[in-house]
């Protein structure tokens, strides 16, 4: 069994790169000027708000990849992704606000990020009832990845209208011509947060894969009896 | 010739389903007034200084939104409800058409039932809600509502094919349809403001206009690549 040592391996690599993750953001990057410690929550909000938009890319490629070649591996992947991004873009709707309070005096502003993501997290909760919610095997693949399909290409279209609505976004993390607008041990401690979260990521996606497999396993001993 | 010939007949049996019974269609116009009385109750004292503010006074269009979007799922959960209940389906799957006709047919007479209802209803949220007249941009509404109606009639039509399918039916298409819905949303409500306010800003709309147009492009474009799969069997 490769994978499963690739896991193993994976998962036990994640406690060290965690624990040198937090030592960074909190001992090694400096406190930032004018947003003070709050900041510190950025070094986990944008990981995993990447991290999510990696999943549901993943969604949508194993959706295609499902209706071209009818692969159960492919639905399996795309519902393990949806799952993975889903609990992310929750741990983002739920990391902006404890920031956002103390810095917009606000938990709650209907801006492009926060709108977009929020409209995000609800195509995908419906991607997941849509599939908890379809009985026959074949059908439950097939339209899990047409929904798959279309709450995808939603969200460039959420973000580019929202941004003509009304474009009034502090972007933290703002990439200017010359680098980064990030301090030079942020950004040590930034990119180390973000890789450790999508080790994290490709190690749940590895394990749901594997459980997702594991039920397909299950259903077919059962109907074979 | 004969597509169309075919895509005839399908709307055809729709118009006649519908005419027979016309509860669907009663259903809806009774809906929307019900939605014009709750949102007026709703925001009773926010209109109330919408309608005295020149600036803000085109935003009572979102309420027509509101109320259309909600009655348009009431009608689009019913598309495929004859088709899978009484068999339907499984005659139109064996006739010698295009599978994508089934999808066209539907969105044909789903766009006609939708316009009926805005025909009836827009006199009365002109008379319950708009104190100016609005007939210079009377031109601009009719745009916004076709271009509206095409997108909440393509993609709904495309998720109600699916949601007709799930154990929930009735509660999954909203669930599916309305975040899908939003950008249009937008756009509806954005170039709604214009409409009903005194003044309008020309470069504004048309951007707006290229929005809902760029929107209903992707999801027409859409079913033509995935309905087939969506009523396969």
């Amino acid at each position: 069994m490769k994978s499963s040592k690739i896991l193993s391996i994976l998962t036990i690599a994640l406690v060290p790169v965690f624990l040198a993750a937090i030592y960074l953001v909190f001992f090694y990057a400096p406190i930032e000027a004018s947003l003070g410690f709050s900041q510190k929550i950025f070094y986990f909000h944008v990981p995993l708000s990447w991290n999510a938009l990696l999943a549901f890319t993943a969604v949508f490629i194993g959706s295609i990849g499902y209706l071209r070649t009818e692969k159960k591996s492919y639905e399996i992947a795309a519902r393990a992704a949806a799952e993975i991004g889903l609990l992310f873009t929750t741990l983002v709707l739920i990391t902006g606000p404890i920031w956002a309070k103390p810095a917009w005096g606000a938990w709650w502003m209907w801006d492009v990020r926060l709108t977009t993501t929020l409209v995000l997290w609800l195509l995908y909760v419906g991607y997941l009832m849509l599939g908890g919610a379809v009985e026959e095997e074949g059908k439950k693949g097939r339209f899990s990845a047409v929904y798959g399909i279309v709450a995808f290409v939603d969200v460039p279209l959420v973000f580019f209208s929202i941004r003509w609505w009304r474009s009034i976004h502090p972007v933290v993390f703002e990439f200017r011509s010359g680098g980064m607008g990030l301090d030079g041990q942020m950004q040590v401690a930034f990119f180390f947060s973000l890789f450790a979260f999508t080790l994290l990521f490709a190690a749940l996606m590895m394990l749901r894969i594997k459980i997702g497999q594991a039920e397909e396993e299950v259903i077919s001993l059962k109907e074979g009896s | 010739m004969k597509t169309f010939k075919q895509l005839y007949a399908l709307i055809e049996k729709d118009i006649i389903a519908q005419l027979r019974t016309k509860d669907m269609l009663s259903a809806m116009f009774i809906f929307i007034l019900l939605a014009f009385v709750i949102l007026n109750f709703g925001f009773f004292e926010v209109l109330e200084v919408i309608k005295q503010n020149p600036k803000v006074v085109g935003s009572v269009g979102g309420l027509l939104w509101v109320a259309l979007i909600f009655a348009a799922v009431l009608g689009l959960n019913r598309t495929f409800v004859l088709e899978k209940d009484e068999g339907v389906m499984d005659g139109l799957l064996l006739a010698p058409f295009d599978r994508s006709l089934i999808y066209w047919g539907k969105f044909i007479s789903n766009i006609i039932f939708l316009l009926i209802i805005q025909v009836l209803s827009l006199p009365v949220f002109i008379l319950f809600f708009i104190t100016q007249s609005f007939a210079s941009q009377a031109w601009l509404l009719i745009i916004t509502i076709i271009l509206g109606d095409l997108g909440i009639v393509a993609v709904g039509t495309l998720l109600s094919a699916i949601s007709v399918n799930t154990r929930a039916r009735d509660l999954m298409l909203p669930i599916l349809f309305f975040p899908v819905i939003i950008p249009l949303l937008i756009g509806v409500v954005k170039l709604s403001s214009f409409v009903f306010a005194p003044q309008s800003n020309l470069v504004t709309i048309r951007v707006w206009l290229q929005f809902l147009g760029v929107y209903d492009i992707i999801f027409l474009i859409m079913p033509f690549l995935v309905f087939d799969f969506v009523v396969e069997d």
